[in-house]
């Protein structure tokens, strides 16, 4: 190896040993400071000298250019990189500078039940951006995994998880009693009609999940309680337990509409893994309307340099595949096959 | 630590007893039956991770207890590292097969768990598969970095390869596992959380990992084996890498991130 290939080796080593380090740091310094400091003129100067280097690399050693896994691993890391550095918030204002181009970088929409929207917050929560085309929300469905449980535990620590089924009677032992549950309860509220109150489970808009209980203690003694799932501490200084009532989400699902010239462009039902593409935008499920499940909330996203990021990850994982386990194998299979 | 009194603790026990029955029976110079009853544990920890499968109803690699349930299955990454490459460290193994099921059988909550709107997706085993694989053969590849750096060598009539050249040809294994895992993780952070890259401490710390990977080759290849014990020491620095990612990230309240879930 010449001097010249071997210090472009050294630097090499030297920044992916900076870089190993730089993840560490980063690690430490949790995601969202992490994230800012990537972007910062000293990091983006690295960023750029571990570019240029790999290309030098593919210029200076014929090497990584005649073996094939060789060539995709480096070519696949100037992909990844440069197209990272592509759709980043930088990359963005470049291109507007360069080809005009003003699309939105990552924001979040909030849209109601019915309604239509098509502006966008953007990242720093300060703008707002108009995107081309309108997001409209059919219905926004939370869905829970059944059943929910009631979770018991004593004050010595000993604990119960009974799922809630309806008029099932559970025994927590001679010390305790039995438990039973009467009732559940979607939207729970109290109405007062006259002198009388009643508790209803209200059909309207709203969610105040609840279950009612029965404890019958050792002695007979029967007492009926309401166990909330969104107001924690249902103990009572001479109770012998807490109870808690937890539902586990299985899926948020989101039914859009894209809007554009007053027609619809495209339907999707948008859950987590499931996002909605449409006119060079990504539409992510987000978050939605805890209190009531009225709005969700969705993270717009542009796919700007993506292809190129992607088309980095095959040819990464194509050229270490075939460099270090293929180029081995296939000779050996056609020599055994001969 | 608590000791689990279920059908699910008794599997990993006996499994953890097989595996170290067969460590003690090979130091024994009992090799076969030390592979026989390497070969018992392997198919009690089988057993035990379908049996989790059953009672959990999705593929059991949700959390550290699941996860290190899979790493007990180490029996066939030991067979195939002797019989295709020529590396030893068989009795080893067993030992790492005992000591990954210590934390699932003593010290890990059992409690099934009904998987996250994020882990729905058909990405969750390969990506977790993937990397619980390039995490076992990694561990073999540190096992011979060891053996290097103690200055140990296999016996001339075993047909083996020296640590030095073994941890290379596990590495070359491992790595790709290790690359997959890493992209496959990515590309399901994009369908998932919108980012391909989150700059989470998880993914920072696996990026960590793979780079220490990549910083050994780099090394290897500028000077070959001219400094072995470099070579091992870059090898071993990958383990630690890994084992951060895997259980101190996972662990300690000083990562917080988008893959709590899996502690």
């Amino acid at each position: 190896m010449n001097k010249f290939r071997r210090a472009v080796t050294w630097v090499a080593l030297a920044l992916i040993v900076f870089l190993l380090f730089l993840s560490i740091y980063g690690a430490f310094i949790g995601a969202e400071r992490a994230k800012s400091l990537v972007s910062r003129l000293p990091v983006v100067a690295y960023w750029s000298a571990f570019l240029l280097l790999l290309i030098l690399g593919l210029v200076v050693f014929r090497r990584l250019v005649r073996v094939p896994g060789l060539l995709l691993i480096h070519a696949g890391c100037v992909f990844i990189l440069a197209g990272a550095m592509w759709s980043s918030e930088k990359g963005h204002q470049i291109q507007k500078k360069l080809f005009g181009t003003d699309k939105i970088t990552t924001g979040q929409m909030r849209i109601h039940e019915g309604h239509s929207d098509n502006r966008v917050i953007l990242e720093d929560n300060k703008q707002i951006k108009e995107l081309p085309f309108s997001i409209e929300l059919k219905d926004f469905q939370i869905e829970y995994y059944k059943p929910a449980y009631l979770h018991i535990q004593t004050r010595d620590g000993q604990g119960w998880r009974i799922p809630v089924e309806i008029d099932t009677e559970f025994p927590l032992g001679p010390e305790f009693g039995t438990i039973k549950i009467l009732r559940a309860f979607e939207n729970f509220k109290i109405t007062i009609e006259g002198e009388s109150r009643k508790i209803i489970d209200d059909p309207q808009p709203g969610s105040n999940p609840a279950v009612e209980v029965q404890i019958t203690s050792p002695e007979g003694q029967v007492t009926n309680r309401y166990v909330f799932e969104r107001f924690g501490g249902h103990a009572r200084p001479e109770d012998k337990f807490a109870l808690s009532y937890r539902r586990v989400i299985s899926d948020y699902i989101s039914q859009l509409r894209v809007i554009k010239d007053n027609k619809v462009a495209a339907e999707k039902d948008i859950e987590v893994n499931h996002p909605l593409s449409f006119g060079g935008y990504h539409f992510y499920q987000h978050s939605y309307d805890s209190e009531a499940g009225q709005y969700t909330v969705l993270m717009v996203v542009s796919n700007t340099g993506l292809g190129v990021v992607y088309a980095g990850y095959w040819m990464l994982c194509t050229g270490v595949i075939w460099h270090l386990w293929l180029r081995h194998i296939v000779p050996r299979i056609k020599l055994k096959n001969k | 630590m608590e000791i689990k009194y279920t059908i699910q603790g008794l599997l990993i026990y006996a499994t953890i007893a097989a595996y170290l029955s067969a460590f003690v029976t090979s130091l024994l110079r009992r090799a076969k039956t030390g592979h026989i009853l390497y070969l018992f544990g392997f198919a009690i920890a089988v057993f035990s991770f379908g049996y989790r499968w059953y009672h959990v109803r999705h593929v059991p690699l949700q959390n550290l207890f699941e996860v290190f349930l899979c790493l007990g299955m180490i029996y066939p990454v030991s067979l195939f590292c002797r019989r295709f490459l020529r590396v030893g460290g068989y009795s080893a193994d067993m030992l790492i097969g005992a000591i990954v099921l210590f934390p699932a059988g003593f010290v890990f909550n059992a409690e099934p768990q009904q998987l996250p709107p994020a882990l729905q997706s058909w990405l969750f085993t390969p990506h977790v598969a993937v990397y619980m694989l390039s995490y076992i053969v990694m561990a073999k590849a540190t096992f011979q970095a060891i053996l290097q750096l103690a200055g140990k060598a296999p016996n001339p009539g075993e047909n083996l390869l020296g640590p030095e050249q073994a941890t290379y040809r596990i590495i070359c294994i491992g790595f790709p596992l290790l690359t997959l895992g890493l992209i496959l993780g990515s590309y399901w952070g994009k369908k998932a959380w919108g980012d391909y890259w989150g700059w989470d401490p998880k993914e920072l710390w696996s990026l960590a990992s793979w780079l220490v990977y990549v910083g050994y080759f780099h090394f290897r290849y500028m000077f070959g084996k001219k400094h072995p014990n470099i070579n091992s020491s870059w090898a071993i620095a990958g383990m630690t890498a890994i084992i951060i990612t895997l259980l101190w990230v996972n662990l300690s309240r000083l990562f917080p991130g988008l893959h709590s879930y899996a502690t």
